[in-house]
């Protein structure tokens, strides 16, 4: 069943014609983790954002439409996000600093449970403490009463996930939410998230630079470069047999040498057309037209224009 | 004689009540030429021991001979600078952002009296071309420049002085994935070109693979396992590294899920128990860990690995 | 400008601290592909060569303001002695007369011509607030840096020297150094200068105790960079930011102490064609209804000040 629907999501800065993010798109199953990957400035966490109502100041939402589960989140401003917090919750890179220094976290997440799901103070103190412990904290009585800084990395990213899940959403987003911790916590948090989705049934919507950690985690995948996805499918077939240039070029910086032709450019948002036009070692006339996505193959898309039947070589 | 070699080299911060032994009795060897990787998650001293290797910190006791010579607190002379530098981990930090390029790169060519005036500006171009980079760079400040290309400079900047030994502190962490392998290309060029030895500390075993030709694992202060690159990824033998091998994602779809995942998380450096440091995690622990610390003994491979269970320190 | 640092050195973390790039980059997206992802993904991008937000003059109003106002002001004081008249020149049979096409601002009660004295004053007023600012600022963060990257007990000694110096209200202290050393030009500026010394020293060191835990100060000494070297050539520059905006502030500062000085005769003093004195001399004929011999001074005084305000103001709002 879909969570969560994106598409044609279209985010720029406001005065200026560019588009930080492209005709965006892609669904969230239940029980499912999709991958966004992307380097820096690929737009993955404007992505985020934009799906949260949380655009910084000077950022627009130019087109799109965001639906979870059938239900229009259009534009919602501050007040609606409240709202949608037993729908979609969010966690991010830096835990210690997404946690309040000045409140116990216990706290932290009896208030979010108060808030969200009107429940009583105590009832929220004792479900808070249960979901410490579920969340694999020991001592979550004694933690409950601590302050973010008095807790290491992993055990603050514990405690975002469990106010993250207290209310039950049904989708989770979660931006880098292991790249600021070591590896050995980092699979610690993995494991975790595994487990809750099977629990739970939850959809999440997992966020990061790293090709390994999509591999472990993942059972579709998105690839966003420059704000425009590239490729979106199933995990095991868009890691075998990519289809877009920058797919390729992104598993062969990561496995084996990269090719020499692309430049070490930045991404070019005046572009028009192909975000990755200005770098690959294909591309020809059609690619100043913004590509749409085409099928190549079950479920599997590649915004390129290589796929579009005409161009196709050889018999398809 | 290998050009570095550490022996018993202890690092402690603080004072009186509060003291954190970031490296606690690190032996270590580094031929020419050649790459050791120095690996371990946070906390575990390899920035540390990367320091006091280059001189940025004076070693709290141990020793430390470089090309056969006892360095007895001569690390911050000019010779020794010439001879060892360093690469840090944030590019756009490590370079003072209101200098140009070809002023940051000539500097340590004045001040290092390494080259005489006429000559600065030629081995200027010659090592900015050397790691990629062109004469309009010199103009630049760091801030016009992408991260990449930063952290080139820095390693300009680096070998500037034609050094034998290079600390290379996290280089490629703060880089996008795709930069991070020109980056260690690079750096193998430069290796094969110049015959500079690295140290290469990282936590990112994934990238170590690539450029290291041995590898040691730190872990609280202290290396558990040193052995040749390959040797540690397909056979590692310490519980740690077995760990922290296991805990790596990996882009092979098929191994999915069957990790290695310890228990609870890296003591707090200033409070390390007695006996093994790696004890409340370790599924191999028995009596005699709590009560004694391993030393690295050498294995009949050539290996050297610190645990009872493995090769016998007695 | 000068936003904090980040000091951690700890292993395994990714914390980005690029600053944002004043410089246009030569193409593409902000701060380079380095590590956006990490860096605040709460701040709008600047997508270079591109005026993606509003013009200057919408942004920050004030600051051009202040900019127009200060250039009038030192257009004035360097040409406008020029073309007016003597303002030591008296005429007693013409004093007190109301502001007309001979006399634009009047007469006073020597019967000077007011508005040349203002001009005269507008140079001498502007020259001092900027002198003093800028001497303030070279010896404030001299000292400031000498402190915060040595530390020890040099900081230590300083810091409690500054304490004594900013028990006392600017003003007062002025005053005092001026009882004591006499209200001479050039010592009305020293000791005003004294009196402001302090803020830049505090606000250099401040900057300083951040800059020097970072990663560029190790490259430096790697480079062979001794450690008064790395204090001056490369962390003073890079911890001024704060101090040139304080120092548009305290230009203005300097002028209202110097002209309040001369208002208590304890300052500049009269003939001298300056601001404070004008307005002192002019007072008590606000009483008799000749309101033009110490408003104008006084209006100048207030627009000077506001000009160096706005600047301040809004230069440091932003960021340089």
């Amino acid at each position: 069943m879909t969570l969560l629907e994106v598409s044609g999501l279209t985010v720029g800065v406001e005065h200026s014609p560019h588009a930080l993010l492209r005709d965006v798109g892609f669904t969230v199953e239940a029980g499912q983790i999709m991958g966004l990957v992307g380097e820096s400035g690929s737009g993955k966490t404007m992505t985020s954002l934009a799906i949260m109502g949380l655009l910084p100041v000077g950022i627009e939402r130019r087109a799109g439409m965001v639906r979870l589960e059938g239900r229009d989140l259009a534009n919602p401003d501050r007040g609606d996000v409240k709202r949608n917090a037993n729908d979609l919750t969010m966690i991010f890179q830096d835990p210690r600093s997404a946690l309040n220094p000045t409140m116990r976290v216990g706290r932290q997440i009896s208030r979010a449970l108060e808030l969200n799901q009107d429940l009583k103070r105590a009832d929220a103190k004792s479900r808070a403490s249960e979901m410490l412990g579920h969340v694999g904290i020991p001592g979550a009585d004694r933690v409950a009463r601590a302050y973010p800084h008095q807790l290491s990395g992993g055990m603050c990213q514990r405690v975002m996930i469990a106010m993250a899940l207290a209310c039950r959403p049904r989708v989770l987003i979660a931006d880098e939410p292991t790249t600021a911790l070591d590896v050995t916590i980092q699979a610690q948090i993995f494991d975790l998230i595994n487990e809750l989705v099977e629990e739970t049934g939850c959809g999440v919507l997992f966020i990061t630079h790293d090709l390994g950690a999509i591999a472990e985690m993942c059972d579709q995948v998105t690839v966003l470069y420059g704000g425009q996805v590239m490729e979106t499918g199933d995990l095991r077939q868009v890691f075998t047999d990519p289809r877009h240039p920058y797919t390729q070029f992104l598993f062969d910086a990561v496995e084996r040498e990269v090719d020499p032709r692309i430049e070490e450019k930045d991404v070019n948002f005046a572009l028009q057309g192909c975000r990755f036009g200005h770098r690959c070692p294909y591309a020809f006339d059609a690619c100043a037209a913004f590509p749409p996505l085409f099928e190549v193959g079950e479920g599997h898309f590649a915004s390129c224009f290589l796929h579009q039947k005409e161009n196709l070589v050889g018999s398809s | 004689m290998a050009l570095l070699e550490v022996r018993d080299l202890y690092k402690t911060f603080g004072h009186g009540r509060t003291l954190t032994p970031a490296v606690r009795g690190v032996d270590l060897e580094v031929e020419r030429g050649q790459t050791l990787g120095l690996v371990g998650e946070s906390g575990c001293g390899k920035t540390t021991l990367g320091r006091v290797v280059v001189g940025l910190q004076e070693p709290t006791s141990g020793a430390i001979y470089f090309d056969g010579e006892l360095l007895d607190g001569r690390m911050s002379k000019p010779e020794y600078r010439r001879r060892v530098q360093m690469v840090f981990q944030h590019p756009a930090q490590s370079l003072n952002r209101r200098m140009r390029v070809g002023t940051t790169l000539s500097e340590p060519l004045r001040l290092l009296n390494v080259a005489p005036r006429g000559e600065v500006e030629g081995r200027v171009d010659e090592v900015l071309r050397l790691v990629g980079l062109g004469p309009e760079d010199l103009k630049r400040r760091p801030s016009q420049l992408s991260g990449g290309q930063q952290q080139r400079v820095a390693i300009a900047r680096a070998l500037m002085p034609e050094p034998d030994l290079v600390v290379l502190d996290e280089p490629t962490s703060s880089l996008d994935q795709s930069v991070r392998g020109r980056i260690i290309a690079l750096l193998r060029s430069i290796q094969e070109e110049r015959d500079v030895a690295y140290v290469f500390i990282s936590h990112d075993l994934s990238t170590v693979r690539r450029i290291a030709d041995r590898v040691a694992v730190m872990y609280l202060g202290r290396i558990v396992e040193v052995a040749p690159t390959e040797q540690v990824f397909e056979d590692p033998q310490h519980p740690y590294t077995k760990a922290l091998l296991s805990a790596l994602p990996s882009m092979d779809l098929d191994n999915r899920g069957s990790r290695i995942i310890l228990e609870g998380e890296t003591p707090n450096p200033s409070e390390i128990p007695v006996g093994c440091s790696f004890q409340d995690r370790c599924p191999l622990v028995h009596d005699r860990c709590r009560r004694e610390e391993p030393r690295l003994v050498a294995l009949p491979d050539g290996r050297e690995v610190a645990c009872f269970a493995i090769g016998d320190p007695g | 400008m000068g936003r904090p640092a980040d000091p951690s050195r700890q292993e395994g973390e990714h914390v980005s601290t690029a600053d944002p790039a004043p410089d246009a980059k030569p193409s593409g997206f902000g701060r380079g592909s380095g590590d956006d992802g990490k860096s605040d993904p709460f701040e709008a991008p600047e997508i270079a060569g591109e005026t993606t937000r509003l013009p200057l003059w919408r942004r920050k109003p004030l600051l051009i303001a202040g900019f127009v106002i200060l250039t009038a002001f030192v257009l004035l004081a360097v040409f406008g002695p020029l073309f007016v008249s003597d303002p030591r020149v008296t005429d007693t049979a013409n004093t007190y007369e109301a502001p007309s096409p001979d006399h634009w601002f009047g007469t006073d009660k020597f019967g000077r011509d007011v508005f040349a004295r203002a001009v005269h004053a507008a140079r001498l007023d502007i020259t001092i607030g900027i002198v003093i600012a800028m001497a303030a600022m070279v010896v404030g963060s001299t000292i400031g840096v000498v402190s915060g990257y040595f530390g020890g007990w040099v900081d230590e000694g300083l810091m409690r020297i500054t304490d004594v110096v900013l028990a006392f209200p600017g003003f007062v202290l002025a005053l005092i150094l001026v009882a004591a050393i006499g209200n001479t030009i050039p010592n009305v500026i020293i000791a005003v200068t004294i009196a402001y010394i302090p803020y830049f020293i505090r606000l250099t060191r401040a900057q300083v105790l951040s800059e020097r835990e970072l990663e560029y100060v190790d490259g430096a000494k790697l480079a062979g960079n001794g450690r008064w070297r790395i204090a001056f050539r490369h962390v003073l520059p890079n911890s001024m930011g704060p101090s040139v905006v304080q120092a548009a502030l305290v230009a203005g500062w300097a002028i209202l102490t110097v002209a309040g000085l001369a208002f208590l005769g304890v300052g500049i003093r009269p003939p001298t064609a300056e601001w404070g004195v004008m307005v002192a001399e002019g007072a008590p004929d606000i009483m008799t209804g000749q309101w033009w011999t110490a408003l104008f001074a006084g209006g100048m005084i207030v627009l000077a000040a506001m000009a160096f305000q706005f600047i301040g103001d809004d230069l440091g709002a932003e960021g340089v």
